[in-house]
């Protein structure tokens, strides 16, 4: 509980207040100001956000998280905003009121939008607190790790160095150890994959199920040099040029294999990024359909195309990652997925579009100086997976499980953490060859 | 000065709330973003994620009724309270029909005891929300110059509309009517048009998820 | 029964009133009011149709009451009717003291009879028999009325007014001598927590209703000797109708707000040892240390006036505000005399628990507010409390409230995750 990640060391980094201004004030839509507006002060969504819960700090408030906003609302934009300001009462933003806003909009925000499920005015600070760290990126805040991994991205094409030349030796060492067919680059493709660098880096085992339950059922699919990497480093820093620049090479590269499905592997934000916002960054309609890898798996299922064993070995129960579920409205396909497999599958409480954050989302994860606070939010999944009395915690998505394993070992947790694909692929019920 | 209250400054502020609380909407209204470009979940629309939000977020869901019951309860108690005060009070059907509408429209008027209960509501409601906001640290850190004006004056409102309840007395009637006339003139500037944006915000944050399939 | 002992006790603390003639005589409504009733009497004597003889119900109405024979003086809350075209609101120019009757046969107060004449025995409250069922139907002149009155209006108003201004005097003259309490050794620096967030709720719920009922109810009770005067019958006639129907109003919502302090307080109040010492070194108000628990004597003597006044209060005030429910008028005369003295005495001891909850002592307001209290107040004035707590104590003052607010708060925050 002594937790503390609301201060930032003082440091020399210029802030240029204006800068910030001018993009809030060129982001504020009708969308944003409306929830400004409908804001009653009541608080309530403190109770449902897990970085409040977890340090019981009142400045962990989410609605707190729309002040920058509200200011520059009230000054620069808001009907009678020339009266407020003649008579004094929308002062100017300071450089320091935001380096004090900054860990509220990076380090204690994993965009779960758990805050507005409870809110009684549906106010969506997730996209807000999108919005306003562009405008933190803009005026030379945000934390460095975080902006350090979106120019990895766009300069090496992954956040965590997996250049094309990389990806190229790791397809090939995961093909031949695993005696299996991994293609990369083929010429054309019904569906283009694209991974996640941590799966790549951390739990290549993933790529591998994927590559297996692709080709037993028979899927024309690849990776792509042009086109790889599914998270987007761009739109969680708010750098909006990189988030562009990642979302176009996947559209190159599904455009020039004629794929008509893009599958986006474990990973919740690529999916939210490049399933809702990729035809707006990109500023035309996609022409292919973005499906997250449950998804995918839940349609070759139903079609038949894919049959599993049981899997009867121990409980299980499900972490919904806040992008495919609550913010993506992909929650029931996992569910299809482990109905009938998991032989005794177990739901937490809340669960499924109501389930709390892992505690990473939102690039929290990359923060370094968010660690602590990270482990102290993690205590509430705990508590969670525990009063189910599953041994055994399935998800899908690599960055919640890259969240909960760190967590794990930090507070020496007991439970197993599984990859609802890798799950998938090891109980395959593969058909004799025909 | 009875007169003045009666009289211009209620057109005054008539026109004030008028005026302002459509200039607030039409904003936020006319203020557009970019077409949504991504391909809806085949099902689901924006519209009936808008209609279902504003319906769903009139109730705590996704288990939070119980760490949420206090304002629930209490917000009931104010809103639905004081919404039945201000269109059913037989003074204010009354009010309506003479000023606005003129007496061939009308609804029915609250009998007495239902006037009671639904003062006794919005006044438990509004003391326990606002006592709340005063010790609550959420809250109170929350908190702004607005939020206070918000509730005095709605209190204020209140209670001078219950201190002339007994409709004997010109000068309390003129009392409560100059409160309703500043909380009129104030309403379009601050918080309390949440009023009408609430409604805006559901909408919006169902029409974007909805489309998605599940809307926050 | 009820009836009989206020009267004698009318009689025994007010005695001569019958001979004092500016209450001697009801105003002009009263008597017709009186006249219609004794024509019901007599109609129904031999069987007639009581019905036909009752006066029009708008006639009832304007007088304020729900049937004939009722007391002198329309009861003070009559003005509750809507309909204003009645007597019961005092016309500009009226002074409070009634008009002369004008056509009552005989004296009408009967102060002076020599024989048992019919009168008599009706001025006096006799039951006669009358076909209309319901308790009182019998009963033309409910004696006992004017008895409250005199009551109401000499005893209470002076005593309760001596009381307060007693009170009020004590407070004064106590911070000119001994100045405000302070914390002795200063401030610590480390605060514990007190009070949860659903005590601190129920507190200031119940403290907001306990303004607003005091103040419309003095004017209530204390109005026409106080405010009378100043305001002048026009003046008056406006705040004591507001007065009135804010009173009632809010009245309801009183009896839920104790309710509440009985259960979130009832855990630290119950009586130990430790409280006799305390009391008899009046909680070290002159000097002297006196221990205690989470409450002191003191504390807990209020803690249970509180409860016991604060229903009393209640239950009285809901005689008052639905009389329906009540068999016989005297029932709402004691109420309303019980609930005068209450008031009183609770307003009286609540201005001093005010007073020492804020001016009167340093470190003390904070409990109630942030839900903490500095370490050094805490030693000083609940040691032994202190003394268990001092665990707890941080310098942190922003997390002590965090978890005063979360401690054991069920209803403000649910279950935790």
């Amino acid at each position: 509980m002594t937790v503390e990640p609301g201060t930032i060391a003082p440091d020399n980094r210029p802030v240029n207040v204006q800068a910030a201004v001018d993009k809030m004030d060129a982001l504020l839509g009708g969308h944003i100001a409306s929830y400004l507006d409908a804001c009653v002060h009541c608080g309530q969504c403190a109770q449902a956000c897990h970085f409040h819960e977890a340090t019981q700090n009142p400045r962990h408030t989410p609605a707190l998280k729309l002040l920058p906003m509200t200011r520059v609302y009230r000054r620069n934009k808001s009907p009678f905003s020339g009266l407020k300001k003649a008579l004094g009462l929308a002062p100017e933003i300071t450089e320091q009121e935001l380096r004090d806003w900054e860990p509220l909009i990076f380090d204690t925000c994993t965009m779960c939008a758990r805050c507005t499920v409870v809110c009684p005015m549906a106010i969506d600070i997730a996209s807000v607190v999108a919005a306003t760290r562009q405008a933190f990126v803009a005026a030379g805040l945000g934390p460095p790790d975080l902006l350090q991994a979106a120019d990895n991205a766009r300069d090496k094409g992954s956040p965590l160095g997996v250049t094309p030349e990389v990806l190229e030796d790791r397809v090939e060492w995961l093909a031949d150890d695993n005696e299996i067919e991994i293609p990369l680059d083929k010429d054309k493709a019904d569906v283009l994959l694209t991974v996640s660098s941590i799966e790549m880096m951390k739990y290549p085992d993933s790529v591998v199920a994927m590559a297996k339950l692709l080709n037993t059922a028979g899927v024309d699919w690849t990776l792509s040099s042009k086109g790889y990497e599914a998270t987007n480093f761009g739109v969680l820093s708010g750098k909006s040029d990189v988030a562009k620049i990642m979302v176009e090479r996947i559209a190159a590269a599904a455009e020039a294999v004629n794929a008509k499905t893009v599958v986006v592997p474990e990973c919740g934000h690529a999916y939210g990024v490049l399933r809702w916002s990729g035809a707006n960054l990109l500023g035309r309609e996609l022409p292919f359909q973005v499906l997250h890898i449950t998804e995918y798996l839940a349609d070759l299922k139903r079609q038949g195309r894919l049959k599993f064993k049981p899997y009867t070995e121990q409980a299980v129960t499900y972490h919904d990652p806040c992008q495919i579920s609550r913010r993506g409205g992909a929650t029931a396909d996992a569910r299809y997925l482990l109905d009938g497999f998991a032989s005794d599958f177990r739901e937490m409480t809340p669960t499924g579009n109501f389930n709390w954050c892992c505690g990473g989302g939102g690039g929290v994860q990359a923060m370094a100086r968010a660690a602590d606070v990270r482990h102290e939010v993690f205590r509430i999944k705990m508590a969670q997976v525990e009063a189910t009395g599953a041994p055994a915690l399935v998800s899908a998505c690599a960055n919640c499980r890259l969240t909960m394993d760190e967590s794990k070992a930090a507070l020496k947790w007991d439970k197993e953490l599984i990859s609802i694909v890798e799950m998938l692929a090891d109980n395959l019920d593969v058909p004799a060859e025909s | 000065m009875i007169q003045f209250i009666e009289g211009p400054l209620w057109y005054l502020a008539l026109t004030v709330f008028v005026v302002g609380v459509a200039w607030r909407i039409i904003a936020l209204v006319t203020m557009k973003r970019p077409a949504d470009l991504s391909e809806a979940r085949s099902g689901s629309s924006g519209a009936g994620g808008a209609v279902k939000a504003i319906i769903q977020h009139s109730v705590p869901h996704g288990g939070n009724l119980g760490r949420t019951l206090y304002h629930f309860v209490t917000g009931y108690l104010f809103h639905v309270g004081l919404l039945v005060l201000i269109l059913f009070a037989a003074p204010h059907v009354e009010f309506i029909q003479e000023r606005l509408i003129g007496a061939d429209i009308g609804w029915p008027k609250l009998p007495r005891w239902g006037f009671i209960i639904a003062a006794e509501a919005a006044f438990a409601g509004l003391i326990l929300l606002y006592v709340h906001r005063l010790t609550d640290p959420v809250k109170k850190q929350l908190s702004d110059i607005d939020d206070h004006l918000g509730v005095w004056l709605t209190f204020i409102v209140m209670l001078t509309g219950c201190l002339a309840l007994q409709e004997a007395h010109a000068g309390l009637r003129a009392f409560h009517l100059l409160t309703v006339e500043a909380l009129m003139i104030y309403f379009p500037f601050s918080r309390l048009i949440h009023a009408f944006t609430f409604l805006l915000s559901r909408a919006r944050t169902g029409a974007t998820y909805g489309r998605r399939g599940f809307a926050p | 029964m009820a009836r009989l002992s206020l009267s004698a006790l009318g009689r025994r603390i007010a005695p001569g009133w019958r001979t004092n003639d500016r209450r001697s005589v009801s105003s002009w409504p009263g008597a017709i009011v009186v006249l219609m009733a004794l024509a019901v009497v007599l109609a129904s004597a031999p069987a007639a149709h009581a019905q036909q003889t009752l006066p029009d119900p708008d006639q009832i109405k304007s007088q304020g009451m729900a049937t004939p024979g009722g007391s002198v003086r329309p009861p003070a809350n009559a003005v509750n009717l809507p309909d204003t075209s009645g007597s019961s609101v005092r016309r500009p120019g009226e002074t409070g003291r009634p008009a002369p009757a004008m056509t009552v046969p005989g004296n009408a107060v009967g102060n002076e009879s020599v024989t048992e004449s019919l009168w008599d025995r009706v001025r006096h409250g006799q039951r006669g028999a009358v076909v209309v069922p319901g308790a009182e139907q019998g009963v033309l002149i409910q004696s006992a009325g004017e008895e409250w009155r005199l009551i109401r209006n000499d005893q209470v108003v002076h005593y309760g007014g001596m009381l307060l201004l007693a009170v009020l005097t004590a407070i004064v003259l106590f911070y000119l001598i001994r100045g405000r309490i302070k914390i002795e050794g200063g401030r610590s620096g480390l605060v514990i927590p007190r009070f949860t967030l659903a005590q601190r709720i129920a507190h200031w719920f119940a403290a907001t209703l306990f303004v607003l009922l005091a103040l419309s109810g003095l004017i209530i009770l204390f109005g026409k000797s106080v405010l009378l005067p100043v305001l002048g019958p026009t003046g008056f006639a406006v705040v004591a109708s507001a007065s009135m129907q804010g009173h009632n109003l809010f009245g309801p919502l009183f009896l839920p707000a104790v309710l509440a302090i009985l259960v979130l307080f009832i855990k630290g109040n119950a009586p130990r040892a430790v409280d006799v010492s305390w009391l008899f070194k009046a909680g070290g108000l002159f000097g002297s240390h006196a221990s205690a628990g989470k409450y002191n004597a003191g504390q807990k003597l209020w803690f249970l006036m509180t409860i016991i006044l604060g229903v009393a209060i209640s239950v009285s005030g809901f005689v008052l505000l639905f009389p329906d429910f009540i068999a016989e008028r005297s029932q709402a005369q004691l109420a309303n005399l019980a609930h005068g003295i209450a008031a009183v005495i609770f307003i009286a001891v609540g201005i001093g628990h005010a007073y020492i909850g804020s001016l009167g002592m340093e470190g003390a307001f904070e409990a109630m507010s942030t839900g903490t209290v500095d370490t050094n107040w805490a030693k000083e004035h609940h040691d032994i409390w202190y003394a268990e707590h001092k665990g707890q104590a941080m310098a942190d003052t922003g997390r002590a409230e965090v978890e005063a607010g979360a401690a054991g708060d069920g209803v403000m925050h649910g279950v935790r995750p």
